[in-house]
């Protein structure tokens, strides 16, 4: 179920991407939805690729993939199409959140304050799901799964605006970059201390071995700021952005220490999240200081907005990061209620969809736009809703509700599998 | 000081801040935050009717044409997020009352189509 230590791989499902219509753009209401996870995971393997990627244990005998995965006429592939499918991931964002009136330095300050006030005093609503969940563990593991997306390949996309010459901004900039990267010790390197507090809990470590379980709000929020980093007339975005994620980061790793001793008590290495909830208050206060409020004054009221969007835009893509994980670890651990629930409301389902399996099919994960109640008609098979909780078994007969954006990988146990895939209106 | 207030689009338009009052405006399908009061004697702009051409509010008390552009230039700052609104108002004594309300908007009905003879 988990991706080897080959970052050059990663499952598509391209029969089930094939589903996706990209001429039509995603809306706001959407990011959670198997059209976003499909493009998500595209365009996140893009902008990865604009990255260095090497397997811990060497090349060896991926030397073929390695040449492949930056080939140039993958390359070239990328370059044709990835504006389009930025387009096509992000063009809602111009219409879901509107900067309008005459900002001030003041005004801006003020909106950021309480932007990450807000933030502060809120709940998670995924670790109020870890807490409440049947099976905390699991439902832990999953929250660390989609923080996993992002820390081990920690500050890549921070690194594409320390290029070019933009003054003391820059330089504050890289300040937080130097933190992240451990000063140069790899031992402190925000990635290996998050790669120990995997292994704290017997995960794996190394690059996307979760892939399959990233969610689509988790991959939106990671691909964001790619999106704002590639393309430096979003640097003011990006600004904005950052300086939001620095600030909210230090009381969302003391929330998720608190909750984690809660769950494992010593027996997780949380020495990342302390690193976190320590150095992020210093990055929160230097992102504000010397690059959000720094860059308004000297460069005036004009890129004012532009921060403010950013600001805006990841504080939407927090909630939905937030917001997918909790549905996802609710629905995981109450799955025997959704079983109860797709036998109950099988009856009156539209068309089904015929899927067949075989052990030795690819194992893939994938979610869909709308419900779906899941009846295995042939074999037994295996129900994957979490990385490193037990499967469900479904033997023949056996239905379950799958609700609109609920990530799941099916694994055939007999010789030959089916199931069926029926779009319903029972959420 | 600033005070920052958030309201609902779906609920609220009017943002009351101490004596003053301020309404939700769309204008080119953007929602600005713009003060309820004519710059001539303080007609309530929200109860003004847009001129034929779109342009500019016709004030209710004595039909002063106040410009649509110059109006957002002045607005408040707002951030729409989704149907969420957070709005910063600046130089507002700490115990000023502010709260938010619905109320009708005529200024937001389309131009009004009859023969333009003031202009």
């Amino acid at each position: 179920m988990l991706h080897g230590p080959n970052p050059y791989r990663r499952m598509l499902m391209p029969d089930a991407v094939a589903e996706v219509e990209f001429h039509r753009p995603l809306a706001a209401g959407e990011v959670t939805s198997w059209r976003s996870l499909a493009a998500h995971r595209l365009l996140g393997t893009f902008y990865e690729a604009d990255t260095v990627l090497l397997p811990e244990q060497g090349l060896a005998d991926l030397r073929a993939d390695f040449d492949l995965f930056y080939s140039e006429e993958l390359r070239r592939l990328r370059e044709a199409s990835i504006s389009d499918l930025e387009r096509f991931a992000y063009s809602f964002l111009a219409t879901e959140v509107d900067i309008t009136g005459a900002w001030t330095i003041d005004a801006l300050d003020a909106y950021f304050q309480h932007a990450a006030t807000v933030s502060e005093q809120g709940e998670s609503a995924a670790l109020t799901a870890i807490a409440q969940a049947r099976r905390p563990e699991v439902a832990a593991d999953t929250y660390l799964v989609q923080l996993a997306l992002d820390g081990l390949t920690e500050a890549s996309a921070m690194s594409k605006n320390l290029g070019g010459a933009y003054g003391p901004e820059q330089s504050a900039l890289f300040k937080i970059f130097i933190d992240e990267f451990g000063y140069g010790v790899y031992e402190s390197k925000h990635t290996t201390i998050f790669a120990k507090m995997l292994r704290s809990r017997a995960m794996a470590t190394h690059v996307h071995a979760y892939w399959n379980f990233y969610l689509a709000g988790p991959l939106a929020t990671n691909n964001y700021y790619y999106y704002l980093s590639r393309d430096h007339a979003k640097f003011f975005r990006y600004a904005g952005a950052v300086t939001y994620a620095e600030r909210v980061f230090a009381p969302g790793f003391v929330k998720m220490i608190k909750t984690y001793q809660a769950v494992f008590g010593d027996d997780i290495d949380l020495h990342y999240c302390a690193e976190h909830a320590h150095i992020d208050e210093h990055h929160g206060r230097i992102t504000r200081e010397q690059v959000l409020l720094a860059l308004a004054e000297r460069h005036g009221a004009s890129v004012v907005p532009e921060l403010i969007r950013g600001i805006a835009e990841a504080e939407l893509f927090g909630r939905w990061f937030e917001d997918d994980t909790a549905a996802q670890i609710r629905w995981s651990d109450a799955i025997d209620r959704y079983r109860e629930r797709g036998a109950a409301a099988l009856s009156g389902g539209g068309e089904p969809r015929r899927v067949e399996l075989t052990p030795v099919s690819p194992f893939g994960t994938r979610s869909h736009d709308g419900a779906m109640i899941l009846v295995l008609t042939e074999g037994e098979a295996d129900l994957v809703t979490s990385a490193t909780g037990e499967p469900d078994r479904l033997g023949r007969g056996d239905a379950v509700l799958v609700p609109a954006g609920r990530t799941y990988g099916v694994r055939a146990i007999s010789p030959r599998c089916g199931y069926d895939l029926h779009p319903t209106t029972a959420e | 000081m600033d005070r920052v207030v958030t309201m609902d689009l779906r609920q609220h338009n009017t943002v009351l801040v101490g004596h003053d009052r301020f309404f939700v405006f769309r204008a080119d399908n953007q929602l600005q935050l713009v003060r309820d009061s004519c710059p001539h004697r303080g007609g309530p702009l929200s109860l003004a009717r847009l001129t034929p051409d779109g342009r500019r509010l016709s004030c209710p008390w004595h039909g002063t044409r106040v410009g649509v552009a110059a109006l957002r230039r002045t607005a408040v700052p707002m951030v729409r997020s989704g149907d969420q609104a957070t709005v910063v108002l600046s130089a507002v004594a700490a115990d000023a009352p502010v709260s938010v309300i619905r109320r009708r908007i005529l200024a937001n009905l389309p131009p009004e189509r009859q023969c333009d003879t003031t202009a």
